[in-house]
């Protein structure tokens, strides 16, 4: 499996400074959650790793191999094995659910794309709303839908930037239940981006409190309980 | 480099002519008397276009904006038909309604000259332009989150909280209505010169085609760009980034009033606003076509007949390659920041029909370029250079609302660039293309003032045959051409719509 690194990454949105010489690394086949507050630059980091934004200055490291070097885009996008959920989802609203999921894997998998659909959507519970469009879904369903699109492609990155911003807390657990299980059956190297200091205890084997584009403090959960830092006491309302 | 290379392109076909006007103005043999067309007569002529255009665009502006908020903002039964419904004068040739309302005119004045052309010019350019505010005003209205009216009501009445809250928000939307119209009816060549109203745009056809005085006639459309370029500077932080209307627009948190007291009333009204809009037209122009000693529709449609394939031929393609320009336009803008060909748009967008046709003439009226001069590419180039901006804004919107996500998600697995623009964007852009290309058909079908400049030997099309021919036979028979021409640019809208109806449900999936 996969371990990304970020080093002296520095980072802007027109003028606007979100990461200044940021470096953190991010353990293979682990859960670790980015949590802060909002402009803190928890989605920039995400998008940094997937290869749609390319940093200011920096090097990004997936698996011992340069994928970004400053401006440069060295390994693009596609080509580094990840799944990516979008804080709005982003399912294609023209395409079915089953297309939703199967789109660009017909093309590498040929006549077995359409097994490993099938897998994804009996293993979410989706198979009867194979040929509904992301309109008729539920929050939960569309969820549960944008995840499989990410997983069926078998990434060993898999990036979530706050996918249950919008979703009740009943279903948000079920879901968060499901990831954690997908997690233990494929390992894949996780990062999940929250503003939700309850969603970063539950999933995380490590979580990064994150202020103002550094990190404010990382660890386990029981580390961060014991914490004397005075910000991330207050995120956690300790 | 790849993007400045069709840019530069694009910037010779289109910009091209109007810079080498202006050089050949600068440098031509009257160049010592550059300005002498500035006299007391010009100025009167300026002020005189401004103010029939403004008040054209004060009250489209305003009545678009009343059918915005009824429309787009009302519990009202039948909203939606109302919509289409005043939507048509936009999607007809406004010479149509000008030979239609000139013929109202001279019914009520027994058939004797029209006593008030400029009160027509007036009627007309509002009833063809107000949809174009309705549009702009009701996307607008549209985005507003009920929570800032709402929060509004917890203080002030409702007319309080549309004058303080509603109305400022929408303002950006107000001005570049108010703007486009005025630049659009300042532009225009066709109504004027059916009521026969002497407007800037006029003259310059006039100094330009009758008596062939150049100089004068370039130096007076310098000045009319300049004048619309003014207007435009002073607002352009609105017209840059101020919202367009969209197709889709996303108002699912947007507050929607009930009518109770005075709905019976409202329908009434609307009712009364639709005949005068829609029914009077046709009803005036049958009245003209039959009024007079013979039929002539016979005649009319022998006369307009052979006009009738050419014209949709070329409104087809120049709408194809607008809608073409326009998606490319967008596209640069929206997603990869390269704003300069809309500028350029925007450019040869405010440069009025007949200064474009004296550019052109200019430009390409010389042996290197006679392939362009003498074919349609040359109505082409103009067409694109006059609605490519309307187009480009059209579907740049849809750009913008489409999230970057659903093309970064593809991007993520692997789609190549083609197949991700084809599978996603290109569907979801749909509606705004399809919009763009009516739109672009119709501005092309009823194009007069360059048109009429440039049109190459050999080809008839129709509103310059009626212009043509309306100048010397009996109202009956122009009335009778424009009825004609009215019910083509129907039976193609129909046409359109009906494929369009057709390809929206292989894509459907709402």
């Amino acid at each position: 499996m996969t371990k990304i690194s970020l080093e002296n990454i520095t980072h802007h949105y027109g003028d606007k400074k979100v990461l200044d010489k940021f470096s953190c690394s991010f353990e293979e086949a682990k859960i670790s959650c980015l949590i802060g507050p909002s402009g803190c630059g928890k989605t920039t980091i995400l998008r940094l790793i997937a290869g749609l934004e390319l940093p200011t200055k920096g090097i990004i490291k997936i698996d011992k191999m340069i994928a970004t070097e400053n401006e440069e885009l060295l390994l693009p996008p596609h080509k580094r094995n990840t799944g990516f959920v979008f804080q709005e989802l982003a399912l294609w609203p023209h395409f079915t659910v089953y297309r939703n999921i199967a789109f660009g894997l017909q093309d590498r998998e040929g006549e077995k794309s359409s097994h490993r659909v099938n897998q994804m959507l009996d293993l979410f519970g989706m198979s009867d709303k194979a040929k509904s469009y992301p309109h008729q879904l539920s929050g939960g369903q569309k969820q549960m839908v944008a995840i499989a699109r990410s997983l069926v492609h078998r990434p060993e990155i898999f990036l979530m930037d706050e996918p249950m911003a919008n979703i009740d807390v009943k279903v948000k657990e079920n879901i968060l239940e499901h990831i954690k299980y997908l997690h233990k059956k494929y390992r894949f190297t996780m990062l999940y981006v929250t503003h939700d200091h309850r969603e970063a205890l539950q999933m995380g084997d490590k979580i990064l409190v994150m202020n103002k584009g550094a990190i404010e403090a990382s660890g386990t959960k029981e580390e961060l309980k014991n914490t004397d830092n005075p910000f991330v006491r207050s995120f956690f309302i300790l | 480099m790849a993007r400045y290379v069709p840019a530069g392109l694009v910037a010779l076909l289109l910009l091209g002519p109007f810079l080498a006007l202006f050089v050949r103005w600068l440098t031509g043999p009257d160049n010592l008397s550059l300005m002498a067309f500035i006299n007391r007569s010009t100025l009167l002529l300026v002020g005189k276009s401004l103010l029939l255009s403004g008040t054209v665009a004060l009250l489209a502006s305003f009545l678009g904006t009343v059918c915005g908020f009824l429309f787009y903002r009302l519990k009202l039964t039948g909203k939606g038909f109302y919509k289409l419904a005043l939507l048509l004068p936009l999607l007809v040739p406004p010479y149509i309604y000008a030979v239609a309302w000139r013929d109202g005119f001279q019914w009520l004045s027994g058939n004797s000259a029209v006593s008030s052309p400029e009160a027509g010019m007036i009627i007309v350019h509002t009833l063809v332009y107000f949809p174009l505010a309705m549009l702009i005003t009701g996307t607008a209205l549209s985005q507003i989150h009920s929570g800032l009216e709402e929060a509004g009501l917890m203080r002030v009445s409702f007319a309080g909280m549309l004058a303080k809250i509603v109305l400022p928000l929408i303002r950006p939307a107000l001005t570049i209505s108010f703007l486009l119209i005025l630049i659009i009816s300042l532009s225009d060549f066709s109504v004027p010169a059916f009521f026969g109203v002497n407007t800037f745009t006029t003259e310059i056809f006039t100094q330009f085609s009758a008596f062939y005085n150049h100089q004068l006639a370039i130096g007076q459309s310098f000045l009319l760009v300049l004048l619309c370029l003014t207007l435009l500077l002073s607002e352009n932080r609105y017209l840059s980034d101020a919202p367009f209307f969209s197709v889709h627009v996303k108002g699912s948190k947007t507050k929607h009033y009930p009518v109770n007291k005075g709905r019976t009333f409202l329908h009434i009204l609307l009712w009364i606003f639709l005949s005068i809009v829609l029914v009077l037209p046709v009803v005036m122009l049958f009245h003209q076509a039959l009024s007079g000693r013979e039929i002539f529709f016979s005649r009319a449609w022998d006369l307009l007949g052979p006009t009738i394939f050419q014209s949709a031929k070329l409104a087809f393609s120049g709408a194809l390659l607008i809608s073409f320009t326009g998606l490319w336009v967008g596209y640069m803008k929206e997603r990869y920041r390269f704003p300069h060909l809309n500028t350029m748009f925007l450019l040869t967008f405010i440069i009025p029909s007949t200064v474009l046709g004296v550019a052109i003439i200019k430009f390409y009226n010389h042996p290197g370029a006679n392939f362009i001069y003498t074919s349609i590419t040359i109505l082409l180039i103009a067409y694109v250079a006059r609605f490519g901006f309307i187009a480009a804004r059209i579907i740049g919107n849809g750009i913008k609302q489409l999230p970057g996500s659903l093309e970064e998600a593809a991007r993520v697995i692997g789609i190549p660039p083609v197949k991700r623009f084809f599978s996603i964007s290109i569907p979801l852009l749909l509606p705004s293309l399809f919009t763009a290309f009516v739109l672009s058909f119709v501005l092309c079908l009823g194009e007069l003032g360059t048109t009429i400049m440039i049109y190459p030997p050999g080809t008839e099309l129709m509103p310059v045959k009626i212009f043509t021919i309306g100048a010397n036979a009996p109202l009956a028979l122009t009335s009778s051409m424009t009825l004609i021409s009215f019910g083509v640019t129907l039976f193609i809208i129909l046409i359109f719509f009906l494929a369009a109806k057709i390809i929206f449900n292989r894509f459907r999936y709402d």
